[in-house]
């Protein structure tokens, strides 16, 4: 009886997620394209040997990795500092969360078109301001190692909300009692970070990493509108890679590949995020007590 | 309309929470179902009741066997210890819920919830939340659901247990009024052994998922199957002298006496009841209480004794009874 | 205050970037060219009156959008609902696998299946229909949607259920009078999550629709600026992202209890 209960929702899920890593591992082993009148050929692992050799996959996959690192890091960094903020109790409190909520709220692609315009040399406020300070006017949209830079930023700005949230909810569920007695011990709020907070944070900062790492690899709508892949292919990403070869290119055998290949080094990327960020924030510590002296 | 239970058992996995589980309660009968904590009580109702799935064995309602029939048909009312109420819907729309679905009209419906809450006295509360009654009140509207079902036999699961002691002493007289004028079979279960005295025509005692006796409250106290039973009746507990050739020999605290011969002993502690006091001696035979009246003089180099008719027996491998 | 300066900072910075587009948006081109000279021909609802006038109108996309979230919402509930319920009556290790599971495809970037749901689009003809998008909208958010739902169920006491089945409820009357009503904040949250997904979804939107007519915003908002990176007009842009904003920050003000607590929830559930 309850199989029927989970059975309808089972369906829709497998359709969705299950079926396309089948079918493009399949696809990734035959030719379909405009060559073949759009009949998929198996060609064997002819696919996966052009995309170890193509030069734009790699430079599209270091400049996917460079972005999603970049903001990854930046945002949890960012996130930390907001949920500490947030999470003590005062006046307009909730008022200031929702607010700071909104960025995350808006369609990436809405607010690409105004970072756009931000980021314009030389009538955007940015391009003011660098020539105010007296760097002089930089072309951010315009040059190859400047670009990615604000792609990142935009990218930081919308999403941090929610992985602040996430490490809020996180703070919340940690007993003030804990604090207290390290303070009575005469411990100092960086103790305090280090030895409670991070290590008790810790599952949490595993899901919003994993989570961001994940979305930041696969970025797509930010890039397609903010930057078009340029200047020169220095922003594009192996997502929007993959949709051109699909939709403009009409690759959809080497498409595939692609799309096959990034969720093979997603998960990977993410069992190493998992495993150093054990290292890193170890729960288990071998000394005696909080404070070492 | 009796209930029959033949050798009903139920287990997860390996592992058996109740087995071998045989009794039987006649209409107007209240059978209180005590144990220890874990036992297996509640279960025990949920298979009656038809919550949980049947292991093993029968359960005969009425004639008709119900041992797989679904919880919804059984004809089944219960009191659940936390009294389950919905507490998003006021009183009368918790009555009202298993009524509407049953397809009473209205009309009807509005006439017997009415008669109802009059009964357990709470007419003036009828259009209130559950969280703002208190606990005896929200024990009357459980109860009043059940009634209202007028099933074919009553489950209470611990409904007391939820209560101070004074309202328990309250409320009894009423529960026994309520639900047992209705004539139909009722099983109480509770883990408090004074209110199944106070309350049962008959008491089975759980240990372990197994029913160990059944018997009227005088024939438990008085001829105890098993140690366990012995010692889990009565208060305050059963004396244990220390075990003799395999046999264990246990006296109740009202039949010592002081005497002039007999085991010396040291009084360690006196409690003051009342009407009676509770003394706790030191003795060769161990740790013994004795239970008295307040008027009796205690000697200065006390010896206790007691008559040997009221010793009980038990093997000390087994527990059980030896004649 | 320390604590003054930090808030103030971080509202700036959330929320500047929207009000510098709500200040250009009521700049006149003059004014845009020479942003920081006064001038008297500054301000001007023109931006505003060639989006809204533009064909199709503005306002086509909202509603667009707005059929399609609600419907996606609609769908996601109705599978959802009762596959939360299910998950704590399969085996346990089943369900435990099962949540990993769920875990596993909520963190999954859903931009890598664009091209497979593509094909199922052209297989089962679904392209260029607002509401075929509903399904794959509502297959995406499942995961996230049976958790907090699971998590819900789960916190009610099992009691409640035992007595409602023993009045002589069926399954159908369980879930219509007791089960749905008592885990309403956790059904308003969810609904909301998804709805915002649909509402900000991108990739497999722009895929699936073509006509101009049937856009949902984002796609919108994205041909808009793609017609052309030069000459570009920022004045209409700003005019339109401004509106296609407005929603979005109402929803997000007037729902913000349930956001925070779903993704809270959500969060310690994960």
């Amino acid at each position: 009886m309850t199989v029927f209960l989970l059975l309808p929702s089972l369906l829709f899920l497998l359709v969705v997620f299950v079926g396309p890593l089948f079918r493009y591992a399949w696809l990734s082993f035959h030719a379909d394209s405009v060559m073949t009148g759009l009949i998929a050929i198996p060609n064997g692992g002819a696919n996966w040997l052009r995309l170890v050799q193509d030069q734009r996959y790699w430079q599209d996959l270091g400049q996917t990795l460079r972005f999603a690192g970049v903001s990854v890091g930046l945002e949890l960094f960012l996130a930390l500092i907001i949920a500490l903020l947030l999470d003590q109790r005062w006046r307009g409190r909730d008022l200031v969360r929702t607010l700071a909520l909104i960025p995350w709220a808006l369609p990436t692609t809405v607010m690409a078109l105004g970072w756009r315009w931000i980021f314009n040399t030389p009538y955007g406020p940015i391009d003011y301001f660098t020539n105010l300070v007296g760097i002089g006017s930089l072309n951010i949209l315009g040059d190859p190692n400047l670009t990615w830079m604000a792609t990142v930023w935009a990218d930081v700005w919308k999403t941090t909300p929610f992985a602040a949230l996430i490490l809020l909810a996180g703070l919340q569920t940690i007993p003030v009692d804990l604090y207290e007695a390290v303070r009575l011990e005469g411990g100092n709020p960086l103790i305090c970070l280090r030895r409670i907070t991070l290590p008790l944070l810790r599952p949490y900062i595993l899901l919003a990493l994993l989570f961001r790492l994940a979305q930041a690899f696969g970025v797509f709508d930010l890039i397609q509108v903010l930057t078009g892949g340029g200047p020169a292919s220095s922003t594009e990403s192996v997502a929007l890679y993959a949709y051109w070869n699909a939709l403009r290119f009409l690759d959809f055998g080497y498409s595939s590949t692609i799309i096959m290949a990034s969720f093979l080094l997603i998960s990977v990327i993410c069992l190493i995020a998992w495993i150093g960020l054990q290292i890193l924030i170890p729960t288990h510590s071998k000394s005696r007590g909080v404070i070492k002296s | 309309m009796t209930l029959q239970i033949q050798n009903l058992g139920r287990s997860v996995g390996q592992h058996w929470i109740v087995r071998h589980l045989n009794l039987h309660v006649e209409d107007g009968e209240c059978v209180a179902l005590v144990g220890p904590s874990g036992c297996g009580k509640s279960s025990t109702l949920r298979l009656i009741a038809g919550l949980d799935p049947v292991s093993e064995g029968e359960i005969i309602l009425n004639e008709a066997n119900v041992t797989h029939s679904s919880a919804a048909k059984r004809a089944v009312g219960m009191v659940f210890q936390s009294y389950a109420l919905l507490p998003h819907l006021s009183v009368f729309a918790n009555l009202e819920l298993g009524l509407r679905v049953r397809g009473v009209r209205p009309f009807d419906r509005q006439q017997r919830i009415q008669a109802m809450l009059e009964l357990v006295q709470l007419q003036d509360r009828a259009n209130v939340l559950p969280a703002e009654l208190s606990g005896g009140q929200r024990q009357r509207v459980a109860l009043a659901r059940a009634l209202l079902r007028d099933p074919d036999v009553y489950l209470l699961d611990e409904p007391m247990s939820n209560l101070d002691a004074q309202l328990r002493e309250e409320l009894r007289p009423e529960l026994r009024r309520l639900v047992l004028d209705r004539q139909k079979p009722v099983i109480h279960v509770t883990h408090d052994q004074h209110e199944a005295m106070a309350i049962a025509d008959r008491i089975a005692v759980l240990h372990s998922g197994k029913i160990q006796q059944v018997a009227t409250p005088e024939d438990l106290y008085h001829h105890p199957e098993t140690l366990f039973i012995a010692k889990f009746i009565g208060r305050p507990q059963i004396n244990c002298l220390r075990p003799k050739n395999g046999v264990i020999c246990a006296v109740r605290p009202e039949s010592l006496f002081f005497a002039k011969e007999g085991l010396p002993c040291k009084i360690t502690a006196r409690e003051w009841l009342g009407s009676s006091q509770l003394l706790y001696l030191d003795s060769p035979e161990g740790f013994l209480r004795l239970s008295c009246s307040t008027a009796v003089d205690i000697p200065e180099a006390p010896h206790v004794s007691w008559d040997v008719s009221d010793e009980h027996h038990f093997a000390l491998e087994s527990g059980h009874r030896l004649p | 205050m320390n604590r003054r300066f930090l808030i103030a900072l971080l509202l700036l910075w959330s929320l500047g970037p929207l009000l510098w587009q709500v200040y250009t948006s009521f700049c006149s081109d003059q004014a845009l060219i020479q942003p920081f000279v006064s001038n008297d021909h500054r301000w001007t609802l023109i931006h505003y009156q060639n989006v809204l006038n533009a064909n199709p109108p503005f306002w086509r996309y909202l509603i667009n959008s707005l059929i399609v979230g609600a419907t996606s919402t609609f769908l996601c509930l109705v599978l959802a609902l009762p596959a939360a319920y299910a998950l704590n009556r399969i085996p346990r290790q089943l369900s435990v696998l099962t949540r990993l599971a769920l875990v596993g495809a909520a963190l999954f970037p859903y931009v890598l299946l664009f091209l497979a749901l593509l094909e199922l689009a052209r297989a089962l003809n679904l392209g260029n229909q607002l509401l075929a998008l509903s399904l794959p909208y509502a297959a995406l958010s499942q995961p996230l949607a049976i958790l907090l739902l699971n998590s819900a169920f789960n916190d009610l006491p099992p009691e409640l259920e035992d007595a409602a089945k023993l009045e002589g409820l069926s399954l159908f009357q369980r879930f219509r009078w007791i089960l749905i009503p008592l885990i309403s904040p956790a059904t308003a949250s969810t609904a909301i999550l998804v709805f915002l997904f649909s509402w900000n979804e991108y990739p497999i939107a722009l895929t699936w629709i073509s006509d101009s007519n049937k856009l949902t915003l984002p796609v919108a908002m994205a041909r808009i600026a793609g017609s052309s990176i030069y000459s570009v007009p920022y004045g209409a842009y700003a005019a339109a992202t401004v509106l296609g904003s407005i929603p979005l920050v109402l929803l997000v003000l007037i729902f913000q209890k349930p956001i925070v607590s779903g993704l809270t929830s959500g969060a310690v559930k994960g």
